[in-house]
Protein backbone atom coordinates (compact mmCIF):
# COMPACT_ATOMS: atom_id res chain seq x y z
CA UNK A 1 0.00 0.00 0.00
CA UNK A 2 1.37 3.54 -0.69
CA UNK A 3 0.50 6.93 -0.13
CA UNK A 4 -0.65 9.29 -3.26
CA UNK A 5 0.04 13.24 -2.79
CA UNK A 6 -1.81 15.31 -5.77
CA UNK A 7 0.82 18.01 -5.64
CA UNK A 8 -1.74 20.00 -7.61
CA UNK A 9 -3.73 19.96 -4.25
CA UNK A 10 -1.34 20.20 -1.48
CA UNK A 11 -0.43 23.17 0.17
CA UNK A 12 1.50 21.86 3.28
CA UNK A 13 -1.18 23.17 5.99
CA UNK A 14 0.27 19.86 7.79
CA UNK A 15 -2.71 18.14 9.49
CA UNK A 16 -1.66 15.02 8.01
CA UNK A 17 1.75 15.31 10.33
CA UNK A 18 0.08 16.53 13.04
CA UNK A 19 -1.93 13.17 12.80
CA UNK A 20 1.27 10.87 11.67
CA UNK A 21 4.60 12.58 11.80
CA UNK A 22 5.97 9.40 11.25
CA UNK A 23 4.42 9.12 7.81
CA UNK A 24 4.41 13.15 6.68
CA UNK A 25 6.43 15.98 7.11
CA UNK A 26 6.24 19.22 5.49
CA UNK A 27 9.40 21.43 5.61
CA UNK A 28 9.78 25.26 5.77
CA UNK A 29 9.52 25.53 1.97
CA UNK A 30 6.03 24.56 2.90
CA UNK A 31 6.60 21.25 0.47
CA UNK A 32 4.95 17.88 1.84
CA UNK A 33 7.25 15.20 2.00
CA UNK A 34 6.27 11.69 2.82
CA UNK A 35 9.00 9.79 4.98
CA UNK A 36 7.84 6.54 3.56
CA UNK A 37 5.66 6.29 0.46
CA UNK A 38 4.64 2.69 1.42
CA UNK A 39 3.36 1.52 4.71
CA UNK A 40 2.71 -1.17 6.80
CA UNK A 41 -0.93 -2.71 7.57
CA UNK A 42 -0.84 -1.89 11.26
CA UNK A 43 -0.66 1.56 10.36
CA UNK A 44 -3.66 1.84 8.21
CA UNK A 45 -5.82 3.40 10.64
CA UNK A 46 -3.53 5.99 11.19
CA UNK A 47 -2.75 6.86 7.58
CA UNK A 48 -6.50 7.14 6.82
CA UNK A 49 -7.04 9.42 9.51
CA UNK A 50 -4.62 11.27 7.66
CA UNK A 51 -6.43 10.85 4.38
CA UNK A 52 -9.81 11.91 5.71
CA UNK A 53 -8.23 15.11 8.04
CA UNK A 54 -6.89 16.91 4.89
CA UNK A 55 -8.55 19.86 4.21
CA UNK A 56 -7.50 20.03 0.63
CA UNK A 57 -8.20 16.51 -0.09
CA UNK A 58 -4.68 15.71 -1.46
CA UNK A 59 -3.86 12.40 -0.35
CA UNK A 60 -5.13 9.18 -1.42
CA UNK A 61 -3.81 5.46 -0.64
CA UNK A 62 -3.12 3.28 -3.72
CA UNK A 63 -1.68 -0.11 -4.33
CA UNK A 64 2.19 -0.25 -4.77
CA UNK A 65 1.22 -2.15 -8.29
CA UNK A 66 -0.66 0.67 -10.00
CA UNK A 67 2.26 2.95 -12.32
CA UNK A 68 2.12 6.31 -10.44
CA UNK A 69 0.45 9.17 -12.05
CA UNK A 70 1.18 12.30 -13.18
CA UNK A 71 0.79 15.11 -10.85
CA UNK A 72 -2.83 16.83 -11.31
CA UNK A 73 -2.05 19.87 -12.85
CA UNK A 74 -5.78 21.62 -12.96
CA UNK A 75 -7.29 22.07 -9.12
CA UNK A 76 -10.58 21.42 -8.99
CA UNK A 77 -12.93 18.11 -9.26
CA UNK B 1 -13.32 51.96 -7.43
CA UNK B 2 -14.07 47.92 -8.78
CA UNK B 3 -16.56 47.64 -11.58
CA UNK B 4 -20.28 46.63 -10.04
CA UNK B 5 -21.53 45.62 -14.13
CA UNK B 6 -21.06 42.32 -13.18
CA UNK B 7 -22.81 42.73 -9.57
CA UNK B 8 -26.18 43.48 -11.03
CA UNK B 9 -27.91 40.26 -11.64
CA UNK B 10 -31.04 39.68 -9.91
CA UNK B 11 -32.73 36.62 -9.21
CA UNK B 12 -36.03 35.60 -7.30
CA UNK B 13 -35.67 35.32 -3.54
CA UNK B 14 -35.79 31.54 -3.50
CA UNK B 15 -37.36 31.36 0.63
CA UNK B 16 -39.13 33.74 2.48
CA UNK B 17 -36.42 33.59 5.42
CA UNK B 18 -34.31 36.23 6.12
CA UNK B 19 -30.54 36.07 7.20
CA UNK B 20 -29.89 39.68 5.73
CA UNK B 21 -31.21 41.86 8.32
CA UNK B 22 -29.78 43.87 11.45
CA UNK B 23 -33.13 42.00 13.23
CA UNK B 24 -31.83 38.76 12.24
CA UNK B 25 -28.36 39.30 13.41
CA UNK B 26 -29.42 40.29 16.84
CA UNK B 27 -30.85 37.06 17.57
CA UNK B 28 -28.18 34.66 19.67
CA UNK B 29 -26.50 31.52 17.83
CA UNK B 30 -28.96 29.26 18.66
CA UNK B 31 -31.53 31.28 17.56
CA UNK B 32 -30.34 31.69 14.45
CA UNK B 33 -29.78 28.52 13.80
CA UNK B 34 -33.41 27.70 14.01
CA UNK B 35 -33.31 29.52 10.22
CA UNK B 36 -30.11 27.96 9.03
CA UNK B 37 -32.10 24.12 9.79
CA UNK B 38 -34.50 25.17 7.97
CA UNK B 39 -32.89 26.33 4.96
CA UNK B 40 -30.90 23.28 5.41
CA UNK B 41 -33.32 21.00 5.18
CA UNK B 42 -35.64 22.89 2.45
CA UNK B 43 -33.62 25.45 0.63
CA UNK B 44 -29.69 24.53 1.09
CA UNK B 45 -28.71 27.15 -1.77
CA UNK B 46 -30.90 30.25 -1.52
CA UNK B 47 -30.77 33.57 -2.61
CA UNK B 48 -31.30 36.77 -0.46
CA UNK B 49 -31.02 40.41 -0.01
CA UNK B 50 -28.04 42.51 0.74
CA UNK B 51 -26.89 42.49 4.06
CA UNK B 52 -28.79 45.58 5.70
CA UNK B 53 -25.86 48.40 5.55
CA UNK B 54 -26.68 51.24 6.30
CA UNK B 55 -23.09 52.81 6.50
CA UNK B 56 -22.74 52.15 2.88
CA UNK B 57 -25.16 54.03 0.13
CA UNK B 58 -26.26 51.41 -1.81
CA UNK B 59 -25.13 53.24 -4.93
CA UNK B 60 -21.43 52.30 -3.59
CA UNK B 61 -21.91 48.46 -2.57
CA UNK B 62 -24.18 48.45 -6.06
CA UNK B 63 -25.05 44.40 -4.87
CA UNK B 64 -28.28 42.67 -5.66
CA UNK B 65 -28.33 39.96 -2.77
CA UNK B 66 -26.47 36.92 -2.43
CA UNK B 67 -26.68 32.94 -2.35
CA UNK B 68 -26.83 31.41 1.22
CA UNK B 69 -24.50 27.97 1.27
CA UNK B 70 -25.53 25.85 4.76
CA UNK B 71 -24.67 22.82 4.10
CA UNK B 72 -21.32 20.87 5.28
CA UNK B 73 -20.57 19.59 2.22
CA UNK B 74 -21.45 22.76 -0.19
CA UNK B 75 -19.65 25.02 1.91
CA UNK B 76 -16.46 22.12 1.39
CA UNK B 77 -16.95 21.96 -2.35
CA UNK B 78 -17.00 26.24 -2.74
CA UNK B 79 -14.44 26.33 -0.43
CA UNK B 80 -12.34 23.75 -2.86
CA UNK B 81 -12.97 25.29 -5.80
CA UNK B 82 -11.45 28.94 -5.97
CA UNK B 83 -11.43 29.04 -9.56
CA UNK B 84 -15.27 29.01 -9.60
CA UNK B 85 -15.51 31.10 -6.90
CA UNK B 86 -12.36 33.83 -6.07
CA UNK B 87 -11.48 35.24 -2.84
CA UNK B 88 -10.39 38.26 -4.93
CA UNK B 89 -11.50 41.91 -4.02
CA UNK B 90 -10.24 43.69 -6.55
CA UNK B 91 -11.46 41.92 -9.54
CA UNK B 92 -14.50 40.80 -8.04
CA UNK B 93 -16.58 41.01 -4.64
CA UNK B 94 -14.40 40.16 -2.07
CA UNK B 95 -14.89 38.08 1.05
CA UNK B 96 -17.75 39.85 3.29
CA UNK B 97 -21.49 38.64 3.11
CA UNK B 98 -21.73 42.33 4.44
CA UNK B 99 -21.35 45.28 1.31
CA UNK B 100 -17.88 46.87 1.94
CA UNK B 101 -17.12 49.78 1.15
CA UNK B 102 -14.62 50.16 -1.47
CA UNK B 103 -12.48 53.07 -0.11
CA UNK B 104 -11.29 51.54 2.87
CA UNK B 105 -9.19 48.45 2.67
CA UNK B 106 -5.89 49.54 1.01
CA UNK B 107 -3.56 46.51 -0.57
CA UNK B 108 -5.78 43.79 -0.42
CA UNK B 109 -3.65 40.82 1.86
CA UNK B 110 -4.19 37.16 0.76
CA UNK B 111 -7.35 36.14 2.16
CA UNK B 112 -8.72 38.32 -0.69
CA UNK B 113 -6.66 37.01 -3.62
CA UNK B 114 -6.53 34.06 -5.68
CA UNK B 115 -3.57 31.97 -6.58
CA UNK B 116 -0.99 32.23 -8.33
CA UNK B 117 -1.08 35.97 -6.01
CA UNK B 118 -2.44 34.36 -3.08
CA UNK B 119 -0.13 31.67 -2.55
CA UNK B 120 3.14 33.72 -3.57
CA UNK B 121 1.62 35.86 -0.77
CA UNK B 122 0.86 32.73 2.04
CA UNK B 123 4.10 31.47 1.55
CA UNK B 124 6.28 34.42 2.74
CA UNK B 125 5.28 33.84 6.03
CA UNK B 126 4.04 29.99 6.14
CA UNK B 127 7.02 28.52 7.57
CA UNK B 128 5.68 29.77 10.67
CA UNK B 129 2.74 28.08 10.50
CA UNK B 130 3.64 24.26 9.58
CA UNK B 131 3.99 21.37 12.77
CA UNK B 132 7.28 22.26 12.95
CA UNK B 133 6.96 25.89 13.17
CA UNK B 134 4.07 25.29 15.86
CA UNK B 135 6.12 23.30 17.90
CA UNK B 136 9.70 26.04 17.48
CA UNK B 137 6.83 28.67 19.41
CA UNK B 138 5.16 26.16 21.49
CA UNK B 139 7.14 26.77 24.44
CA UNK B 140 7.07 30.25 24.72
CA UNK B 141 3.05 29.77 23.81
CA UNK B 142 2.94 27.33 26.96
CA UNK B 143 5.11 29.92 28.60
CA UNK B 144 2.77 32.66 28.24
CA UNK B 145 -0.36 30.68 29.00
CA UNK B 146 1.46 29.64 32.48
CA UNK B 147 1.98 33.45 33.08
CA UNK B 148 -1.68 34.02 32.16
CA UNK B 149 -3.41 31.45 33.99
CA UNK B 150 -1.18 31.51 37.46
CA UNK B 151 -2.23 35.64 37.39
CA UNK B 152 -5.87 34.61 38.11
CA UNK B 153 -5.86 31.69 40.47
CA UNK B 154 -7.17 32.64 43.82
CA UNK B 155 -8.21 36.25 42.10
CA UNK B 156 -11.68 35.56 43.29
CA UNK B 157 -14.50 37.46 40.75
CA UNK B 158 -12.98 38.30 37.05
CA UNK B 159 -13.80 38.61 33.65
CA UNK B 160 -12.61 35.48 31.95
CA UNK B 161 -12.35 37.18 28.66
CA UNK B 162 -10.09 40.73 29.62
CA UNK B 163 -8.23 38.19 32.17
CA UNK B 164 -7.50 35.03 29.92
CA UNK B 165 -9.19 34.97 26.93
CA UNK B 166 -8.14 38.14 25.50
CA UNK B 167 -4.32 37.59 26.43
CA UNK B 168 -2.79 34.75 24.81
CA UNK B 169 -3.87 34.78 21.17
CA UNK B 170 -2.72 38.77 20.88
CA UNK B 171 0.93 37.69 23.17
CA UNK B 172 0.94 34.12 20.32
CA UNK B 173 0.90 36.47 17.29
CA UNK B 174 3.26 38.99 18.59
CA UNK B 175 5.82 36.61 19.29
CA UNK B 176 5.18 35.38 15.96
CA UNK B 177 5.08 38.90 14.08
CA UNK B 178 8.30 39.63 16.26
CA UNK B 179 6.46 42.88 18.19
CA UNK B 180 8.44 44.36 20.78
CA UNK B 181 6.86 43.45 24.16
CA UNK B 182 5.96 46.89 24.99
CA UNK B 183 4.21 47.71 21.92
CA UNK B 184 1.96 44.14 22.06
CA UNK B 185 -1.04 45.64 23.84
CA UNK B 186 -0.98 49.07 21.49
CA UNK B 187 -1.13 46.42 18.46
CA UNK B 188 -3.96 43.48 20.08
CA UNK B 189 -6.25 46.65 21.02
CA UNK B 190 -5.76 48.25 17.32
CA UNK B 191 -6.54 44.80 16.18
CA UNK B 192 -9.40 44.03 18.09
CA UNK B 193 -10.87 47.29 17.92
CA UNK B 194 -10.67 46.72 14.15
CA UNK B 195 -13.06 43.58 14.18
CA UNK B 196 -15.76 45.16 16.23
CA UNK B 197 -15.98 48.71 14.72
CA UNK B 198 -19.56 47.54 14.19
CA UNK B 199 -20.52 47.28 17.57
CA UNK B 200 -21.37 50.69 18.99
CA UNK B 201 -19.91 50.09 22.53
CA UNK B 202 -16.25 49.80 20.86
CA UNK B 203 -16.37 52.54 19.01
CA UNK B 204 -16.30 55.89 21.49
CA UNK B 205 -19.37 58.07 21.32
CA UNK B 206 -19.62 61.09 19.10
CA UNK B 207 -16.69 59.19 16.82
CA UNK B 208 -17.17 58.29 13.49
CA UNK B 209 -16.78 54.66 13.00
CA UNK B 210 -14.85 55.28 9.01
CA UNK B 211 -12.41 57.64 11.27
CA UNK B 212 -12.29 55.08 14.27
CA UNK B 213 -11.57 52.22 11.51
CA UNK B 214 -8.75 54.46 10.27
CA UNK B 215 -7.19 54.99 13.13
CA UNK B 216 -7.48 51.47 14.04
CA UNK B 217 -5.67 50.65 10.77
CA UNK B 218 -3.19 53.47 10.97
CA UNK B 219 -1.24 51.82 14.77
CA UNK B 220 -1.18 48.15 12.97
CA UNK B 221 0.55 49.91 9.66
CA UNK B 222 2.85 52.10 12.21
CA UNK B 223 4.22 49.09 14.47
CA UNK B 224 4.25 46.89 11.26
CA UNK B 225 6.10 49.33 9.06
CA UNK B 226 8.69 50.15 11.63
CA UNK B 227 9.57 46.61 12.63
CA UNK B 228 9.45 45.38 8.87
CA UNK B 229 12.04 48.19 8.22
CA UNK B 230 13.96 47.52 11.39
CA UNK B 231 14.20 43.84 10.46
CA UNK B 232 15.86 44.64 7.42
CA UNK B 233 18.63 45.31 9.07
CA UNK B 234 18.81 43.12 11.90
CA UNK B 235 16.98 39.61 10.84
CA UNK B 236 15.80 37.28 13.49
CA UNK B 237 13.25 34.35 12.68
CA UNK B 238 10.29 36.03 13.24
CA UNK B 239 7.31 37.14 10.82
CA UNK B 240 8.54 40.76 10.70
CA UNK B 241 11.94 39.42 8.74
CA UNK B 242 9.90 37.06 6.31
CA UNK B 243 7.75 39.91 5.54
CA UNK B 244 11.40 41.95 5.14
CA UNK B 245 13.15 39.61 3.13
CA UNK B 246 10.22 39.06 1.26
CA UNK B 247 10.61 39.59 -2.92
CA UNK B 248 8.39 39.36 -5.37
CA UNK B 249 11.28 39.40 -8.72
CA UNK B 250 13.02 42.38 -6.75
CA UNK B 251 9.86 43.96 -6.21
CA UNK B 252 10.08 44.54 -1.73
CA UNK B 253 6.24 44.48 0.18
CA UNK B 254 5.68 48.25 0.83
CA UNK B 255 4.03 49.67 3.38
CA UNK B 256 0.78 49.28 2.31
CA UNK B 257 1.70 45.27 1.38
CA UNK B 258 2.61 45.04 5.53
CA UNK B 259 -0.58 47.15 6.99
CA UNK B 260 -2.30 44.52 5.28
CA UNK B 261 -0.52 41.33 6.60
CA UNK B 262 -0.72 43.43 10.21
CA UNK B 263 -4.32 43.42 9.51
CA UNK B 264 -5.30 40.00 8.70
CA UNK B 265 -2.87 38.76 11.19
CA UNK B 266 -4.31 40.92 14.70
CA UNK B 267 -7.38 39.95 13.18
CA UNK B 268 -7.50 36.16 11.94
CA UNK B 269 -4.83 35.56 14.86
CA UNK B 270 -6.19 37.40 17.75
CA UNK B 271 -10.15 37.53 17.96
CA UNK B 272 -11.03 33.68 16.43
CA UNK B 273 -8.94 31.95 19.15
CA UNK B 274 -9.93 34.41 22.15
CA UNK B 275 -13.12 33.44 21.09
CA UNK B 276 -12.84 29.94 20.90
CA UNK B 277 -11.51 29.75 24.33
CA UNK B 278 -14.72 32.45 26.33
CA UNK B 279 -16.98 29.93 24.53
CA UNK B 280 -14.84 26.77 25.46
CA UNK B 281 -15.10 27.85 29.38
CA UNK B 282 -18.58 28.62 29.02
CA UNK B 283 -19.52 25.23 27.47
CA UNK B 284 -16.78 23.40 30.12
CA UNK B 285 -18.84 24.98 33.14
CA UNK B 286 -22.40 24.29 31.77
CA UNK B 287 -21.06 20.53 30.86
CA UNK B 288 -19.10 19.48 34.09
CA UNK B 289 -19.35 15.53 32.55
CA UNK B 290 -17.34 16.71 29.77
CA UNK B 291 -14.92 18.32 31.74
CA UNK B 292 -14.24 15.54 33.79
CA UNK B 293 -13.73 13.27 30.39
CA UNK B 294 -11.01 15.50 29.41
CA UNK B 295 -9.20 15.92 32.74
CA UNK B 296 -9.53 12.04 33.11
CA UNK B 297 -7.19 11.47 30.06
CA UNK B 298 -6.10 15.27 28.79
CA UNK B 299 -3.24 14.09 26.96
CA UNK B 300 -4.90 11.24 25.23
CA UNK B 301 -8.00 13.45 24.24
CA UNK B 302 -7.16 16.96 24.05
CA UNK B 303 -6.59 16.98 20.42
CA UNK B 304 -9.89 15.59 19.38
CA UNK B 305 -11.66 17.86 22.05
CA UNK B 306 -9.90 21.02 20.27
CA UNK B 307 -11.65 19.88 17.00
CA UNK B 308 -15.33 20.03 19.33
CA UNK B 309 -14.00 23.69 21.20
CA UNK B 310 -13.76 25.03 17.67
CA UNK B 311 -16.30 23.25 16.20
CA UNK B 312 -18.63 24.13 18.94
CA UNK B 313 -17.66 27.82 19.10
CA UNK B 314 -17.63 28.18 15.46
CA UNK B 315 -15.77 31.42 15.54
CA UNK B 316 -16.33 33.13 12.29
CA UNK B 317 -19.49 33.04 11.51
CA UNK B 318 -19.33 32.73 7.20
CA UNK B 319 -17.06 34.11 4.60
CA UNK B 320 -17.89 34.67 1.20
CA UNK B 321 -16.90 34.34 -2.63
CA UNK B 322 -18.19 35.30 -5.94
CA UNK B 323 -18.86 33.05 -8.40
CA UNK B 324 -16.40 33.34 -11.61
CA UNK B 325 -18.90 31.54 -14.03
CA UNK B 326 -22.31 30.44 -14.05
CA UNK B 327 -22.46 27.42 -11.88
CA UNK B 328 -25.01 25.16 -10.75
CA UNK B 329 -25.23 23.95 -6.78
CA UNK B 330 -28.11 21.77 -5.24
CA UNK B 331 -29.79 22.45 -8.21
CA UNK B 332 -30.09 26.87 -8.30
CA UNK B 333 -28.03 28.38 -11.48
CA UNK B 334 -25.47 30.49 -9.60
CA UNK B 335 -24.54 33.60 -11.91
CA UNK B 336 -21.39 34.86 -12.74
CA UNK B 337 -20.16 37.55 -10.30
CA UNK B 338 -23.03 36.55 -7.55
CA UNK B 339 -21.92 36.53 -3.87
CA UNK B 340 -21.82 33.39 -2.31
CA UNK B 341 -21.90 33.41 1.62
CA UNK B 342 -20.67 30.05 2.89
CA UNK B 343 -22.11 30.00 6.55
CA UNK B 344 -19.58 28.54 8.36
CA UNK B 345 -21.79 28.33 11.50
CA UNK B 346 -24.10 26.59 9.54
CA UNK B 347 -21.96 23.80 8.32
CA UNK B 348 -20.70 23.51 12.03
CA UNK B 349 -24.40 22.41 12.85
CA UNK B 350 -24.99 20.02 10.17
CA UNK B 351 -27.10 17.14 11.08
CA UNK B 352 -26.16 15.38 8.35
CA UNK B 353 -22.50 15.48 9.61
CA UNK B 354 -23.19 16.05 14.03
CA UNK B 355 -25.40 13.66 15.30
CA UNK B 356 -26.62 16.31 17.81
CA UNK B 357 -25.52 19.03 16.33
CA UNK B 358 -25.57 21.49 19.20
CA UNK B 359 -24.75 18.99 22.11
CA UNK B 360 -20.92 20.00 23.17
CA UNK B 361 -19.48 16.32 22.79
CA UNK B 362 -15.68 15.98 22.91
CA UNK B 363 -15.42 12.58 22.42
CA UNK B 364 -16.77 12.96 18.54
CA UNK B 365 -15.11 12.17 15.56
CA UNK B 366 -12.20 14.11 14.46
CA UNK B 367 -13.19 15.04 11.10
CA UNK B 368 -15.88 17.32 9.16
CA UNK B 369 -16.08 20.63 11.07
CA UNK B 370 -15.77 24.16 9.09
CA UNK B 371 -14.49 26.68 11.58
CA UNK B 372 -11.52 26.62 10.02
CA UNK B 373 -13.28 26.94 6.72
CA UNK B 374 -14.51 24.16 3.86
CA UNK B 375 -10.56 23.35 3.02
CA UNK B 376 -8.86 24.46 0.17
CA UNK B 377 -6.12 27.05 -0.59
CA UNK B 378 -7.45 29.39 2.32
CA UNK B 379 -7.78 26.72 4.66
CA UNK B 380 -6.90 28.77 8.33
CA UNK B 381 -3.33 28.57 7.86
CA UNK B 382 -3.14 29.50 11.73
CA UNK B 383 -4.72 26.47 12.58
CA UNK B 384 -1.91 24.54 14.13
CA UNK B 385 -1.19 27.46 16.50
CA UNK B 386 -5.18 28.40 17.70
CA UNK B 387 -4.78 24.47 18.57
CA UNK B 388 -1.17 24.82 20.32
CA UNK B 389 -2.91 28.14 22.49
CA UNK B 390 -6.55 26.07 23.23
CA UNK B 391 -4.05 22.68 24.54
CA UNK B 392 -1.69 25.10 26.61
CA UNK B 393 -4.63 27.16 27.93
CA UNK B 394 -6.83 24.63 29.01
CA UNK B 395 -3.95 22.23 30.36
CA UNK B 396 -4.13 24.94 33.00
CA UNK B 397 -7.49 25.91 32.85
CA UNK B 398 -8.25 22.35 34.08
CA UNK B 399 -5.18 21.78 36.45
CA UNK B 400 -4.59 25.48 37.96
CA UNK B 401 -8.29 26.60 38.50
CA UNK B 402 -9.90 23.30 38.94
CA UNK B 403 -13.55 24.87 40.55
CA UNK B 404 -13.45 27.69 37.88
CA UNK B 405 -17.58 28.18 37.83
CA UNK B 406 -19.06 30.71 35.69
CA UNK B 407 -21.08 33.20 37.80
CA UNK B 408 -23.17 34.49 34.94
CA UNK B 409 -24.70 34.81 31.66
CA UNK B 410 -21.88 35.47 29.04
CA UNK B 411 -22.62 39.06 26.97
CA UNK B 412 -22.65 38.48 23.87
CA UNK B 413 -20.90 39.97 20.80
CA UNK B 414 -24.04 40.30 17.70
CA UNK B 415 -22.82 40.64 14.95
CA UNK B 416 -22.55 38.54 11.46
CA UNK B 417 -18.71 37.80 11.17
CA UNK B 418 -17.19 36.95 14.31
CA UNK B 419 -19.56 34.78 16.97
CA UNK B 420 -18.13 36.35 20.08
CA UNK B 421 -18.27 36.55 24.09
CA UNK B 422 -17.24 40.17 25.49
CA UNK B 423 -17.41 39.33 28.87
CA UNK B 424 -17.94 36.04 31.09
CA UNK B 425 -18.08 36.33 34.80
CA UNK B 426 -16.23 33.88 36.90
CA UNK B 427 -14.61 32.53 39.97
CA UNK B 428 -11.73 31.35 40.50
Amino acid sequence: MIINVDRGRCTGIGICESVSPEHFEVGDDGALVLVTESFIEEDRGVIEQAVRSCPAKALSIGSALAAPTATAEEGGT
Amino acid sequence: MVSTAWRRTPHPFTTDLDVSSDAFWAKTFVQRDETFASLREHAPVSWHPPREAPEIPEELHGETGFWAVVKNEDIAFVSQNHQLFSSDSEEWGGIFMRPTDPRIFGNPNFLTMDPPEQTRYRRIMSAAFTPKGVSRISDKINERAEKIIDRVVGMGNFDFVTEVAAKLPMLTVADLIGVPEDLVEAFATAGNNFANVTDPEFVPEGVDPLQFMFAQLTVLRQIGVDLVNYRREHPAEDIATALAQADFDGRKLDDDDIQSMMLLLSIAGNDTTKQTTSHTVNSLGKHPDQKAWLKEDFDGRIAGSVEEFVRHASPIIQFARTATQDVELRGQKITQGDKVVLFLCSGNRDEEVFEDAHRFDLSRDRTGHVAFGGGGVHYCLGNGIAKAQLKAIFSRVLTKLPHLQITGEPDLLFGDFINGIKRLPVHA
